[in-house]
């Protein structure tokens, strides 16, 4: 894996952003290198003030999890499942731009976080 | 449905004749001898390599011991990757048998996921069967299944028991007759040559003219450099469980017999051999 993400000196640069405004794009006009993604919490899981982020297509699921723990402050120790159409838990290597192209809908990837298992 | 049955036996007891040799700089306190296993192509490695952890354990101090990864001429081998798809996208024209170097020390965090126990493989394993199912049946089949039929199709998988995990997965290999298909065939297409992982897209098993889509189909529309030209000599080889399927092939028909137990097709496109 590539994902310059992964290695936590370089998260900092790599962070989603532009937040809410997703027609906010500094892309070129030909293909839009980066996808809407809304992020819904699942139980008692804490609610994210922003939820609609536009993320690079490259960026991981795991790199995705890992912005979302440190915009929770959660600890260490805790973990973090992402679902994808409320039925699957994606690979951490997976690139959300191949999520997105086979899940998304209405524009953007809907993603489901939790603390705990929530669809197994 | 006969012939069609063997298909899936055949796939299912492919196996890889495989050399295990310790990474050179591994502390020992003796000489480690290689090992060798015919490894299983539809399942993953650290879900099959009890028996090389043991055997090299044996010339080991358990200090000198961390968590066990693979390497092929340098690569680091994904264990969520299936056996037989990494041999075809690393090692497909190379002499038999495969040989793979141990390493029980630096795992390398930024190529691999971490394998600390089995459960971590039976997760991936299911969800990946359930992101099939997604794009198959919108998920339908999968979720009409138990909790213990899923766990069936783990344990199939697991024990390498071809009429159990066979009996759940014929229903995920279903779909209403007047569709003629699944909705969407779950498939990656995965390049040596390429940065990005693999291919995965939206794609049809039938047009909506329903003209029957195949294996060509398929390239033509997600990466037709794998497709030679008439006038031109063949650049790469599309693999599919070591074989090169005729792109002539229907795509359902792929999807039902030559996919992974995961119910993903996983395609590899490999450079042509130049002799």
């Amino acid at each position: 894996m590539s994902d310059n993400a992964e290695s936590p000196t370089e998260t900092q640069k790599d962070e989603p952003s532009t937040p809410q405004q997703p027609t906010e794009d500094l892309g070129t006009a030909d293909e839009k290198k980066k996808i809407d993604v809304l992020l819904k919490a699942v139980g008692d899981t804490p609610i994210m003030k922003t939820k609609k982020w536009s993320v690079e297509k490259g960026r991981t699921v795991q790199s995705l999890s890992q912005f979302i723990s440190r915009f929770l402050k959660m600890e260490a120790n805790e973990q973090l499942f992402i679902y994808v159409n409320q039925s699957f838990s994606p690979s951490p290597d997976q690139e959300v731009g191949v999520l997105f192209e086979c899940f998304g809908s209405d524009g953007k990837l809907v993603l489901h976080y939790c603390k705990s298992q929530a669809w197994g | 449905m006969a012939d069609d049955k063997d298909v899936l036996r055949d796939v299912w007891f492919g196996r890889i004749p495989t050399c295990f040799t310790l990474y050179q700089d591994e502390i020992t306190e003796r000489e480690a001898e290689p090992f060798y296993l015919l490894l299983p192509r539809m399942s993953y490695l650290t879900l099959v390599t009890d028996k090389v952890k043991k055997h090299f354990l044996k010339v080991m101090k358990a200090e000198d011991i961390e968590e066990m990864w693979f390497d092929f001429e340098g690569t680091s081998l994904k264990w969520h990757y299936p056996i037989g798809l990494l041999f075809d996208l690393h090692a497909s024209n190379t002499a038999l048998p495969w040989s793979i170097t141990v390493h029980f020390k630096n795992f390398p965090k930024c190529d691999l996921l971490h394998c600390p126990s089995n459960s971590v493989i039976e997760a991936h394993f299911m969800s990946s069967i359930k992101e099939a199912d997604a794009l198959k049946h919108k998920s339908q089949v999968i979720n009409d299944m138990q909790k213990k039929d899923h766990k069936q199709l783990w344990m199939g998988l697991q024990n390498d028991k071809f009429d159990q995990f066979w009996a759940m997965n014929r229903k995920l290999m279903e779909y209403p007759t007047e569709e003629g298909g699944f909705r969407y065939i779950p498939f990656r297409i995965y390049l040596t040559m390429s940065d990005r992982p693999f291919i995965q897209k939206l794609f049809r098993p039938i047009s909506p003219d329903g003209h029957t889509h195949t294996l060509g189909d398929l390239l033509k529309e997600v990466y037709p450099v794998a497709i030679p030209n008439d006038d031109e000599s063949k650049r790469y080889q599309v693999v599919i469980h070591g074989i090169e399927p005729l792109l002539e092939t229907p795509l359902q028909w792929l999807s039902e017999h030559l996919s992974h137990p995961d119910n993903f097709l996983h395609i590899s496109v490999i450079p042509a051999p130049s002799d």
